[in-house]
Formats: structure tokens, sequence, C-alpha cells
């Protein structure tokens, strides 16, 4: 009874960080957790979200849990690092969005130094998507972050020239950002490989819809990328994948939605950690290698299912 | 290698009779090949095209019907490995686990789980599909007792669980309708089946080896002949049921295997005593393949997340989810608050109000049924057009709600604005953002 | 190779060489072969030698095999009457003198002069490379110019340096012209240098050419992945810095041995030379893109011919128009009221016309007006308007112009208060009142078109010139030019067989939501959308090679009649994630394309009537087939093979491949009524070309019937060839 798949091609492995704590994700010659017909050589890594300003619109269950360290993006992320365990810290640059507190890029850049320098886990860098922003700021991040090896994103197909010029430029690696779409993840490692950072130095990011707003659609899409990496070995696939899943996951309205507003959905905390964990799990299903998260609990039951089905 | 409609139409009658109900043969095998007829609906197939076709439209994995009327649920029929290779069509069940020796209490705290965890989201009733009764006290009194209780409490089909076949037929006898026994192993198997067949019900097959043993029972179970199976590769940890449960669908669809041909049973109550873990479990086996999945609560923190996550696995790629059409108040708006007009494709829905949610701009959202689809393809299939987008507007009332006349459209859309301005008379187009994140930015800036 | 050249760059070489030893003999002595040398700031040592030769050079006495190894590359010095040395000697000279160059540069730093002094700035420290360096491989700063020696005046080297700046290349300077170099110029006139103003002096020695040369050389091994080590990495070095570095040489004054020499190491980069005096030029191609070396070039066309000559492409980053631009505005419509003046709409004459033109005739950026400006147009009058534009392009082809110019109604519509409708010479074109008042005029059209061409298509497009025209008379010429290319791209289009190319495109342009569809497009057959014909396919893999629409090569032929080819069913494969084997480009019974969901027509067979019949999108009524376009799309999209169902575009209805395998037009029995009028000349003149010039009238359509009995009857009536025809049903090879 032959029912074992075989596959032809193996997800790349990315190092990020330096030193003892550097990770190592991708490897995988089979779809993930499919350990009984491939080698999936290790768990994929959960990173923190870090903001680099106070989080203005965090519902009370992630508010709780770093209120001592919100707006110290510093203490935040050591808090991160040896209370939780991260593997990562995600430094989401919130505070240089045009459209809120429009921070210029030698101040993020100051930031990203200052944890880059205060954490020994690798460091996730995150601009706020803003295509003409994250350039500049980006940019000085890059700069600022040298010789820490961080995933640098998102870079996007209108302004990877810039960013991954940066990566390349200051050894970092990049996280290409491309809108739900196979053939537009593809293309965009297509250029950003063409401009001469190496695949080996791309993350892909597929774009994350939490549990409920497009869960669906970013789980196909990433079985489609997994497919095709690994049974048609197809290269510009063959890219570990990073999802955010705490930023989605923490504004949706079930997410945010108090017990005492709505008695019938139940305990509001526990609600928040089971969505996170929920879209975790099935993004983990469909190939995910890093995932961005931010309740511990949420991180931490996300860890025992990982545990459970090594 | 599934029949084309052309190959189906070869061995129809050609006479367009119309009997079937569908204006043409053609149009009728068309239906046929994708699934949404029954052969059975023409009355002048030949016994020859009958046989062709019955065995080609054989599904490679059974559709079992459990319960009746309303609450019956149906498992299986799936077609494919991967949401994106078509749809996963049957949505998996979740059956609450009862066990007759826990106290009163605990029983009646579990069917208020069962009743209260009803949500309903884009239109769709969330809610649990089964309760699964079993017999851990060895006694059929007991087991007869509680499975009173449940039917008092709930329509739900159940599943009545005992490894000792006079259990099971205690139990039946008070069930009354069609469940799923659970179930037969290589031990009892003859006397489960007999049970299953006298009951007309579906039988689970249980193996103590995942799909070795499986594939050695089921096929004496068929030859006893009980149609109806629900399968259990037996293993009580989540790394080797997913195996047995890929290997299995894999089995049915891709290696033809006849004895995979059925739904799954998995269980994370047993893979796991705690609540959290049970619920991500639960999570697992609903992307990966199981057909009714036990668990043991269904408090609504646990419940809504995991029938969301069935929700978004078992929507139709190629039919998005849709919301009603009409006008949604975001926060209280006023009758000078912002109008934005976008699609009802859900996703669509879900993140530009989140977004106005966000904002804590009070906004008026009008929501135009395009057939679920997003603003650019909705645009592109000529539904979200200014010709189209009008008479909404005008026929939706959100005229009697506001005094001023801005329409904000979508950014992407504003090729059609000029156009839109001379079709919706009294009406000033504003476009807005082109992303929703840009939204709260926008709405504050707005002014009447 | 000029003998010329080559003889004075290998003295010039030969002369450096001297330089070097004695400069490095001299240090070793003064300070020891253990003393430490190296540019400030740097992880890469020398960086010439470590690009070039894998050496780490960390002391003096690392120098000394270096400087060896550049010896060993000396060819000999060429005697007058030998006619010997070529590219190859010449080339290897160079690589030799950039070598000294370097090594005399980082001696300086030990035994002076400081090479960091007053406006001399010396090595590039590692911060300020890779900042530069983002610039140049993201393309805000398109390359950079070393200008070697100096302008006649302060005045011309001001102008100079200014052209350069206003196009984001950043200019290195160094050497000098009778004692006097260009950054000196510049410090005269109190011009500001720096990194940030992108003028930077980097030593009035020509050996400090080493510096610029060595950026270069670090931005490969930094940008381009490249650990240097051996030759191979050495050639790699290059090739990246031939390829992506858009860099230049400007020999400003009198070129002497030591210039030559230097030149002849940049050229090894692919960097071209071009000389205000006149030496030999050395034209064709090799090392560099294009030519080499470009002499006795006037100084206000330097800049241009550089630009040109090493394929530079400068990003326009604002349009200069006095409006806001962007996609906001594109919707935006201009009523009567609202209009100030307008153009065409059949109210004046007016067309629109891109053509194609050597690079000699085209001056980049040029916009002219003959005829009056807006300010002497009556307010509310329609007046003529040409717009013709010029494009020049290394990689342009006639087959782009269509392409291009259909892109004009979107360029002009993202103004606000500038309007467009149509095409060729039936266009219509507004400009609003209140654009008017803001100072938009007609030269306006011209800054918006010469901005978009060459942001939008830079892979094609190197050079734009608009001429407007708004008098009627001086128009008409080109008028008549115009309408005569519109008829010759219209037979060209015509002529296009699928026969007469070997290379077909596919469109996975739907894969978002049609994961395993891929349309096949050839000249017969265009993309089912509608909206990509085989030019089209060709012009987008042109300007995005990445894109959606790749170059299929058919291959060997399986079946003419179906349409199936080797090459074709590879990619077929490959693009459908495996779930389609085979695609026949004619056949709608066996192994017919797939569609998507976009097509604008679906055909269907119609097997009692033994033909088939198409029904377009916007028809909602009920087709003989017993179903609904809806019904029909439902079961034809997806990308799964459908027999008996395709879906078309328009254009490919009368196509001579419209599935031919099944006997082709003929076969048509049925189309919604709209349809068939809005394609009655063309349904007219391919059935006459059938010899069936009533074809057109043996067309059911709904108000005939809706049902398959009504139209056979129809078709019995009328005499319908498909009748004849063997069963499409049973259709086989």
């Amino acid at each position: 009874m032959e029912v074992k798949e075989t596959y032809n091609g193996t997800i790349r492995e990315v190092t990020l960080g330096v030193g003892d704590k550097a990770v190592v994700v991708g490897g995988e010659t089979a779809l993930s957790f499919y350990t009984f017909e491939g080698v999936m050589p290790r768990k994929p890594v959960i990173a923190f979200d870090v903001y680099d300003e106070e989080p203005a619109d965090w519902p009370a269950p992630v508010v709780e849990p770093y209120k001592d360290v919100l707006g110290d993006p510093v203490k935040w992320a050591l808090k991160c690092q040896n209370e939780y365990g991260a593997d990562m810290i995600c430094l989401q640059l919130v505070s240089t969005n045009p459209t809120g507190t429009n921070r210029g890029a030698e101040e993020a850049a100051q930031t990203v130094k200052a944890v880059a320098d205060a954490i020994d886990i690798p460091m996730i860098v995150y601009g706020t998507a803003n295509v003409e922003k994250d350039t500049e700021v980006l940019a000085k991040a890059a700069e600022a972050a040298q010789g820490k090896n961080v995933l640098m994103g998102p870079i996007e197909e209108d302004n990877y020239k810039t960013i991954a010029a940066a990566a390349l430029g200051f050894q970092q690696a990049g996280a290409t950002h491309s809108p739900i779409d196979v053939n537009m993840a593809k293309q965009l490692n297509i250029l950003a490989t063409q401009l001469g950072l190496n695949a080996d130095r791309i993350i892909i990011d597929p774009t994350t819809g939490a549990l409920g707003y497009g869960l669906e659609y970013v789980y196909s899409v990433m079985e489609r990328l997994r497919l095709a990496a690994l049974t048609q070995n197809d290269s510009m696939t063959q890219m570990p994948i990073i999802n955010t899943i705490g930023k989605e996951v923490w504004k949706a309205k079930e997410v945010k939605v108090s017990t005492e507003e709505e008695p019938a959905w139940g305990d509001a905390e526990t609600r928040g950690i089971i969505w996170e964990a929920m879209t975790a799990i099935a993004l983990l299903m469909a190939g995910s290698d890093i995932l961005v998260m931010r309740h511990p609990k949420a991180v931490e039951l996300t860890r025992d299912f990982m545990a459970l089905m090594a | 290698m599934a029949l084309t409609g052309i190959d189906i139409f070869k061995l129809l009658p050609k006479t367009n009779c119309q009997e079937c109900g569908v204006p043409t043969c053609l149009a009728f095998a068309m239906k046929l090949a994708a699934g949404q007829a029954e052969l059975s609906s023409c009355p002048h197939l030949s016994d020859d095209a009958k046989a062709a076709l019955g065995e080609a439209s054989a599904p490679p994995i059974r559709l079992v019907t459990m319960g009746s009327g309303d609450d019956a649920f149906k498992a299986g029929g799936e077609l494919v490995m991967f949401r994106h290779d078509k749809t996963f069509f049957n949505p998996c069940g979740y059956a609450l686990l009862i066990d007759d020796t826990s106290g009163a209490s605990e029983i009646d705290g579990k069917l208020k789980q069962v009743n209260e965890s009803h949500f309903v989201r884009v239109e769709q009733d969330l809610k649990a599909d089964m309760v699964a009764v079993k017999c851990s006290s060895g006694k059929p009194e007991t087991f007869v007792e509680i499975i009173e209780k449940v039917k008092a409490a709930t329509s739900l089909p159940l599943i009545l669980m005992s490894d000792n076949p006079e259990v099971i037929h205690a139990g039946m006898a008070v069930n009354g309708e069609a469940p799923l026994i659970y179930g037969a192993n290589k031990d009892n198997y003859e006397k489960m089946a007999d049970l299953a067949k006298t009951h007309k019900t579906a039988l689970a097959v249980i193996s103590d080896n995942g799909i070795d043993g499986l594939n050695d029972l089921v096929p004496k179970i068929e030859a006893l002949g009980v149609k109806d199976l629900v399968l259990d590769p037996g293993y009580r940890n989540p790394k080797e049921t997913l195996q047995s449960l890929v290997y299995m669908r894999r089995g049915a669809l891709v290696k033809k295997i006849k004895a995979f041909g059925y739904p799954t049973i998995a269980f994370p109550v047993e893979e796991t005593s705690d609540e959290m873990m049970e619920t991500l479990l639960a999570g697992l086996y609903t992307c990966k393949y199981g057909s009714i999945i036990v668990v043991g609560n269904l408090k609504p923190q646990y419940a809504l997340p995991l029938y969301v996550l069935r929700q978004n696995i078992y929507t139709d790629p190629q039919r998005p989810m849709q919301v009603k059409q009409g006008i949604y108040p975001i926060g209280t708006p006023n009758e000078n608050s912002p109008v934005l007009v976008t699609t009802n494709f859900s996703l669509t829905y879900f993140i530009v109000t989140g977004e106005v949610e966000g904002s804590r701009v009070p906004a008026w959202m009008l929501i135009q049924d395009v057939e679920g689809l997003s603003v650019m393809t909705a645009w592109a299939a000529g539904k979200f057009v200014p010709e189209k987008i009008a008479p909404f507007i005008k026929g939706s009332g959100i005229e009697e709600k506001v005094k001023h006349r801005k329409l904000v459209i979508p950014g992407y859309l504003s090729q059609m604005s000029g156009e839109l301005d001379d079709e919706l008379e009294g009406w000033k187009v504003e476009v807005g953002p082109r992303e929703a994140a840009d939204l709260p930015a926008f709405l504050k800036a707005w002014s009447a | 190779m000029s003998k010329i050249i080559a003889s004075a760059a290998i003295r010039g070489a030969h002369k450096i060489a001297k330089r070097a030893e004695e400069s490095l003999n001299n240090a070793i002595q003064q300070k020891g072969e253990a003393q430490e040398v190296g540019f400030p700031d740097t992880a890469y040592f020398m960086p010439i030698a470590l690009a070039l030769l894998g050496v780490k050079v960390k002391t003096l006495g690392d120098f000394v095999p270096v400087l060896e190894k550049a010896k060993s590359m000396l060819p000999p010095e060429p005697a007058e009457h030998v006619w010997l040395p070529y590219l190859g000697n010449t080339l290897d000279a160079g690589i030799a003198t950039i070598l000294f160059e370097e090594i005399i540069e980082a001696v300086k730093y030990i035994t002076g002069p400081n090479p960091v002094d007053g406006i001399w700035l010396g090595a590039t420290d590692d911060v300020i490379l890779r900042m530069q360096g983002i610039k140049l491989v993201d393309g805000s700063m398109p390359g950079f110019a070393a200008c070697v020696g100096a302008m006649p005046t302060n005045a011309e080297a001001v102008k100079l340096a200014n052209e350069l700046r206003e196009r984001n290349i950043l200019v290195f300077m160094f050497g000098e012209t009778n004692g006097k170099s260009m950054a000196e110029q510049l410090a005269e006139e109190g011009v500001q240098m720096g990194w940030d103003s992108y003028l930077v002096p980097y030593g009035k020695d020509i050996t400090a050419a080493s510096y610029a040369l060595g950026f270069a050389a670090r931005s490969a091994m930094t940008f381009g992945g490249i650990a240097p080590g051996g030759l191979k990495e050495a050639h790699d070095i290059l090739l990246y810095n031939k390829n992506r570095v858009f860099a230049f040489v400007l020999a400003l004054g009198e070129v002497d041995d030591e210039k030559y020499a230097t030149a002849a190491g940049a050229i090894n980069y692919g960097f071209p030379v071009i000389a205000d005096t006149d030496i030999p030029q050395i034209l064709p191609t090799g090392i560099c893109s294009y030519e080499h070396v470009v002499s006795n070039v006037t100084h206000d066309k330097m800049v241009e011919t550089a630009i040109e000559v090493r394929g530079v492409k400068i990003k326009i980053t604002k349009i200069n128009v006095p409006v806001p631009y962007g996609p906001a505005f594109e919707g935006e419509r201009i009523r009567k009221e609202q209009m100030f003046v307008e153009f065409g709409g059949q109210k004046s004459t007016a067309f629109e016309y891109l053509r194609m033109r050597d690079l000699d005739d085209v001056e980049n950026g040029k916009i002219e007006l003959i005829g009056p400006d807006i300010d002497k147009m009556p307010e509310g009058s329609a007046q003529p308007l040409g717009i013709v534009i010029d494009v020049a392009g290394r990689k342009m082809q006639q087959d782009f112009e269509p392409v291009l110019e259909r892109q004009v109604h979107h360029m002009i519509n993202g103004a606000e208060g500038a309007w467009h409708m149509g095409q060729r010479d039936m266009n219509w074109l507004r400009i609003s009142k209140s654009a008017k008042d803001k100072g938009f005029n007609v030269k306006h059209f011209g800054e918006i078109l010469l901005a978009k061409l060459i942001d939008d298509f830079p892979a094609i497009v190197d050079k734009v010139q608009v001429t407007l025209y708004t008098d009627e008379k001086a128009m008409a010429d080109l008028m008549e030019e115009a309408r005569q290319a519109f008829i010759h791209r219209d037979e060209r289009v015509a002529g296009l067989t699928d026969e007469s190319v070997d290379t077909f495109y596919s469109c996975t342009l739907c894969q978002s939501f049609a994961p395993n569809h891929v349309c096949i497009i050839s000249p017969q057959r265009l993309g089912l959308c509608g909206a990509y014909n085989w030019l089209d396919a060709k012009a987008a893999f042109e300007i995005n090679p990445a894109g959606a629409n790749q170059p299929i090569t058919k291959g060997d032929t399986i079946d003419e009649r179906l349409g199936q080819w080797t090459g074709v069913n590879e990619v077929v494969v490959q693009k459908s994630n495996q779930s389609v084997q085979n695609i026949s480009a004619y056949s709608i019974m066996i192994d017919p394309e797939t569609s998507c969901g976009c097509f604008e027509c679906i055909v269907a067979i119609l097997p009692v009537a033994n033909g088939v019949m198409i029904v377009n999108r916007e028809h909602s009524g009920m087709t003989p087939t017993g179903m609904k376009f809806s019904t029909l799309a439902g079961s034809v999209g997806g990308g799964a093979q459908t027999p008996g169902f395709l879906g078309v575009g328009r254009q490919y209805i009368t196509s001579e491949k419209f599935i031919s395998a099944e006997g082709g037009f003929k076969r048509i029995v049925w189309m919604p009524k709209e349809l068939k009028d809005s394609l009655e000349s063309q349904l007219k003149k391919r059935g006459e070309s059938i010899g069936i010039p009533d074809f057109f009238d043996k067309i059911a359509d709904e108000t005939v019937g809706t049902t398959e009995d009504e139209v056979l009857a129809f078709m019995q009536k009328v005499g319908h060839p498909a009748l004849e025809m063997e069963s499409i049903l049973e259709f086989s090879v």
C-alpha cells in the first residue's frame, strides 16, 4: 500500500541573527509536519511583536503582559527575550507611519540600534508598508543594524530596489511581501534575486489574514507556494515563509470585543488567545516558518502544539 | 479521470425532453459533471448508460449522512487534497463528548454548551453538529439514561460509543434516529455490523494499528453489507493521527484505495487533557482531513474560533463568502457622517468595516451585492460600475439618513469617478484611499 | 582597437608602474615591510587588489606580490613600427595600471602627502559606499561620471557638474589638465562639494582614479554578493560593473599616456570613455555594452552622449505640470461647461502618433509646440491638435509602437483638468478652465508623455521627443504619415500568422484566482480576455521579463490541424502546475484551451445543430444550449479543460484559426444580436473570404430563437453549411 508522496524540492535554509542565538529557518523536504514522508529539520520559530511606540489600539489582553514596558522598545524586547523566551523579536516601526506619528528615519534607526544592541536573539525589523516611507526608514534601519543579520521587510514590488539593495549593502535578509498571490510572490523573488539579493537571504511574506479575516486566502496561497517548491522544485518559491499574525489577529472584532459586551462569545482573553493560536496553527500547517505573535499564552500554546507534532 | 460533460452527454438520450428540469441534455450533462445533479433525474436513461455513468460518478469518498431532518449531518464526499484544487465540500462536524459516568451537573453544563455555542457569521449558522455519548460505565441502563437526557436537550444526531454490542443495542433502542455507532473493531465487527444494518445506521470502524488495520477490517465489514462507514485509525496522538488522515485522504483520492473511501473521525478529546490544546487539535483536523471531530468542550470562547476556522477552510475558493446588500451603520453615524460604498465580498466587507471601526469616525457603509466579488473583480466583471452603483445608492435609502450628498468610493475605482458623478444625480463622488489601512486617516480628515 | 590608443595606454602603464615601484620601495625602506597599510573604515583592504587578485593587503610587504603580479601583466612597450598591441594587451595594461595606482595612493596614506587635503576626500569608507551603493542599485542614482582633467573654463566646469547632478549622476573628479582639475574649478566658483551634493573630488593625481574604480569594485563585492578570490570572481566583479553600475569616464582636455592607461582600466569595467578632444574612437562593442571610446564630443553634448553610450536610465521623479498628477484623477470628466478648449472628437482635426526613430534622430526631452498655445485659443473652442511622439531605444521595436501609443490615454488622464478619449486619428482631448487657470498649456501634454514613457517603460524606451501641432497646415503631412502608419500596422497585425512566427506567449495574469490556467497567445489567437494580443504580450515581456507574459518556443508540431506543439505543451504542463497535459490551439473538442473566467465570449457546441453558438458576457438571456452566460461561465472557468466549451476574446471569432480543427467559422450557428451587430463588418468580410458571402445572414440570433430546435429549423431554412459538415460531437483526429 503506497500512500507516501514523493517530493523533489527542498525549502532553503536561511540564517538570521548572529552568534549562539542565531536561528535557522526552512529546510523542509515535505509539507510542514508531514514528517512521515520527508524531513522537517527544525521547528518554526516565533517572534514577538515589539512596537517602537506605545500602541494605541491593542486590546486589553495583549496590553496586560507588557503594560510595564509599552513605550520602551528596549525593555519590551528584553522582556520578550528574558521572560517569554522569544526566539526572535519583530520590531515594528509603527511610529514612522506618515498617517500617524510620522517619526523620521534617523530616529527610527536609533531605536533599531538600541534594541539590536540590547538583545542577543535575532531581530526582524518591519516598516509600516508605506512604500515611500519604508524605503527611507528601512535603508537607515539596515545601516543601524549592521552586523546583526536582521530580517527586514516588507519589501514590496514598488520599493524592492532600495530595500533589497539596503539589505544587500548591509548584509541583512529581506522579507518579500506580495498581496496574497503566488505569481506575484514569485515575481518579486525573481526581481529581488535579479537585483542581487541571494535566494537564501529571502523570506516570503505572503500577506497574512487572521482567522475569519482572509485566513483561507493566505492558507491556500501558502499551500500552493509549498507545493510548487516541493513537488515542482520551483526555485523562486523555495523560500521560508513569515506570517505577521499578531498584528492581524488583535484587530479582529471577535478578539477586541470584551466579555461584558458580548457574553455569548465567552471569556474575551481566552477567546483572543485561541484566535491567535488557531491562526498560528492553520498557518503552520500551510507552511509557515516564522510566526510573529503577541500574546505569551498563545505563543506557549503554539509551542506546545509544535512539540506534540515533532 | 472524471468524465467531462461531453462524455456524459454522449450517453444521454439527446432528446432535450426537459423532464429532468433542465432545458437541454447538454446542460444536464454539464450539471452531472459538476456534481450538481443526480443521475436519477433522467427518466429515459438506458441501462447501459446508467451502468457506465453510475460507476464513473461514484464518489471516491462516500458521502455519509447521519441523523435526519434539519439536524442531519453529512460527512465525506470530498474530491480534492487541497482546497485550492476545487473546494472542500462538506464541512467537518464537531461532536461534543458526554461520558455516562459524569455527574449530572457536568452533563447539564455540556448540554448547555451544545445549545449555546451557536453563532451567526456572514449569514451562516455556526454550531455543533453531533453529540457523542460514551458508555464508560459499562452499564446499558446508565447509558440509556444519559442518552435519554441528551435527547431531551438536543435534536442533534448522536454518536453512541461503546465496544460492547450489548450496550450499543440498548442505546439504539432509545435512540430512534440514524446516528453513528462507534464502533466496530477487529473483535466485535460482526455484531456491530449486524446492529448497523438492523438500525440502518452508520458504523465507525476502529483500527488498532492505523491505516493497515483499516485496510484489513473495512473490506470485511463492507462484505457484511454495511455501506455507511466512518474510519478511525485509532491513534490518540496528533502526530500519528495526522499521518493517518493524510494517508487515508490521499489513498482514497489519488491512489484509489477503496477501503479508505469513507469519512473519518478524530478525537482531540482523547489526545490531550488541556481544553486549549484540544481546541487547537480540533483546528488541526479541521484543516487536515477530519470529517467528525470529537471534543470535550465547546465553551463559546473555544467554539467560536473553531467554527470560524471551519468556515474559512470550507469556503469555496471560487465562490467567495458574501454579506447582505444594505446600509451598515458603523458606530452611531448621523446625518453628517461620511458615506462609503463597497462590495459585498465578505473579506472586503470585514477589512473595510474593520478599518472604519478602528478610525472611531462613525460612518455609513453601503454594501452592494455584486455576487461576492472584490472591488476590482466586480468592476472588471461589470457588476460594480456607475450604472449599477447609482441605482443602488438611490434605492438604498441613504438619502433619508444623511443631509450631505458626498459618496466615498474605493481608491482603485478612481477611473470611474467622473462617470459615477454623471450617473448619480445630486451626489458628489469622492475618491477614497486605495488601501483600507489608509481609511482612518482619510475619515479623520473628511468633512461633510 | 586603435594602435595609437593601445600604444599610449601601454606606455602610460609603464610610467605608472615605475612610480608605484619607486614609492613602494621607498615606503618599505622607511617603515619596513611590516608597516600596516589600509584605507580608513573599510573591510575591503585594498579593494582593487582584493577584487581582481583576491589578495588581502594588510602590510606594505603584502603589496610586493601585488606589484609583481601587476608588472607581469604589463605588455612590452610597443615599438613604433610594430603593429602589435591590441585589445587584450591594452586591457591588461589597464588592469595593471589601476593596481599600481592603488599602491601609489595607499602609500600616500603612510608617507604622505595625505590624500585627504583641502577639497580632496581620498578613500571612501564603507558606510558611505553602502549608502551610495543603495542609490546605484535602486536606480535613484543612475550612475557615476568619472571626470578626468579640467574643463576649459570654470563656468563650463560648473555647467557640466550641474548637468550631471540634475540627473542624479554622481560626479567623481580626479586628474588634471594643464595643472588644473575640475574640482578646483568648482571650488574656485564656490560650489559646495561632498557626497551629499553628488560632487566627489577624489584627488588631483590621476592615481586617485583608483578610488573611483575601487568604489566600483567594492560595490560589486557588496551588492553583487561576490566574494573575491580567483580569476572567475575578478571577472564576475568586472561583469557586475558592466551590467549594473552605469558609470562612464569623461576625459576632459588633453589625454596623456597615463590617462589612456587609466581609461583602459575603466574599460575593463565596461565603463566607456567620452572625450572632448580628437582622440581615436573605439566604436565597435566588445567589453562595454555599446561603444568604448567616443571622442571629439562638444561640451554641451557630453552628458547626453555619455548617457546614451552607457545606456544610463534616468528616472523622472516629478512630472513637470502645474496641476496635480496621479491615478486619482484618471476617471475625472470634463463637462462642456467646465471645458476651456477641446481637440478632436470630430469637432476638429486631431491625431496622436507614436513612432520609432533612430537614437540619433531623437533629442531626448525636447518638447516642441508648432502653432498657437492655449492663451491664443478662444474659450470653449475646438482646436486642431497633432501629437507626434518620437521614441528611440536600443531595445525598441516597431511592433511596440501601438502598444506604447495606447498608453497615451492613461498618461494624459492622470493630470487633473486634462481629459482624453479614443486613439489614433479618432482621439478627443479637453483641458478644463481650472487647469488653464493654473497654467496648464498644450506643451504640458508633452511633459506628461515624456516623463511617463521614460519612467514606465525603461526597458524599451531610451529617448523621447514630443512635437505638438496646433497649426492645422503644419500638421497635414504628419497626419498623412500617421494614417499610412495606422494602415500599415493593421496590415501587419492581419498578416501575422501563427505559422509566420516561432514564438508564442503565455499569460498567467489570472492565476491569482484561476491557479492552473494559462493562456497561450499566438498571432491568430489573442488572450481570451480580449486585452492581450500577441504584440502586447511580446512588448509586455520586453518591459517586464519576469512578468506574467513569457515567450514560448513552439517546438515540434504534434498535430497541425489541432494546433499542438511540443514546446507549447511543455509550458502548459509546467504553468498549469501539471493539471493540464496538452492544449490544442484550434480545437474546441480535443484538448481545448482552459479558461480563467475573464473571457469576453463563450463558444459552446450545439450537438443537434452540429455547430457552435457564441455568447458574449453582456448577454443575459437564455441561449440554445439551455444555459445562460453565467451558467456556462461556471462550467468553463477555473482553469479546467471542458471539451465542447471555450472561452474566447471577441477578435478570435473572425480569426482564420477560430476552431479551425472542427471546420472553423462555418460552424457558427447562433450569436446574440448585439454581438453579431457589433462584429458585423468583420463577420461579413470573413464570410466572403470563405466563399459564403451571405454567411452573416445564416447565423441565427435570439430573435430567431433560443432553443436548439428553433436554431435547427432556421438553419435548414437558410441552408446553413454546418448541416453538411461531419458530426462535431464525434469529432476526432
